[in-house]
């Protein structure tokens, strides 16, 4: 089936802007090797930040166009993901306040938020999209 | 909600996707439509009515 324009547009901004974070992230980690200075390391330790405002950017502008039954699933997924990344951080913490896990480093843990909420989004979102689709 | 969009659809001779097209909607919409998964908003309901140029009572109708 033809994939709509809203989809369409939403690939023609998410692989330019994921291209261009792959590109920044690299460059960033390499940079900061030979890089001093609190300012000059915040602001390369940040580059690539800027392609995932693009991501989200895309992301946001999809849910809005698109029809009323993709936006629905969506945003349940967002928020079914989001409970279940909150929830599962949550419990990591506890379990890590107890002293029952090693503690690892925070920046790691830090870093890992954003992509398993997006992984998490992505798991709900086949499952949504598999109740809808059933009985066709 | 029970409605008739199937029905109607088929008459017309038409696909989900050509639906789809037509209500500016995508294919998987038309089908959880069509099989009562999702009810669709009040806009695209009257949208349905239009395009089939039917009151909407006589498309969707309450479960009994």
């Amino acid at each position: 089936m033809a994939m709509r324009a809203v989809h369409k547009r939403y690939l023609r901004e998410f692989f330019p802007a994921m291209a261009g974070y792959v590109v920044l992230i690299f460059a960033s980690v390499s940079w900061l090797k030979t890089l001093d200075g609190t300012l000059a390391r915040t602001v390369v330790t940040l580059l690539p930040v800027i392609p995932i405002a693009f991501v989200i950017r895309a992301m946001i502008r999809v849910i809005r166009d698109q029809d009323e039954l993709e936006r629905r699933i969506d945003l349940e997924a967002i928020a079914i993901a989001g409970a279940l990344g909150g929830f599962g951080f949550f419990s990591y913490g506890l379990l890590l306040n107890a002293k029952v896990l090693a503690a690892p480093e925070p920046a790691a843990v830090a870093i890992w938020v954003f992509p398993i909420l997006m992984g998490l989004f992505g798991i709900t979102k086949c499952g949504i999209r598999l109740y809808y689709r059933t009985h066709e | 909600m029970n409605n008739r969009v199937r029905e109607l659809r088929t008459e017309l001779g038409w696909s989900q996707a050509d639906l789809g097209e037509r209500l500016d909607v995508s294919r998987q919409t038309v089908n959880a439509i069509e099989t009562g998964k999702y009810d669709p908003s009040l806009p695209l309901a009257f949208k349905i009515a239009r395009l089939f140029s039917l009151p909407i009572e006589s498309i969707f109708t309450p479960e009994a």
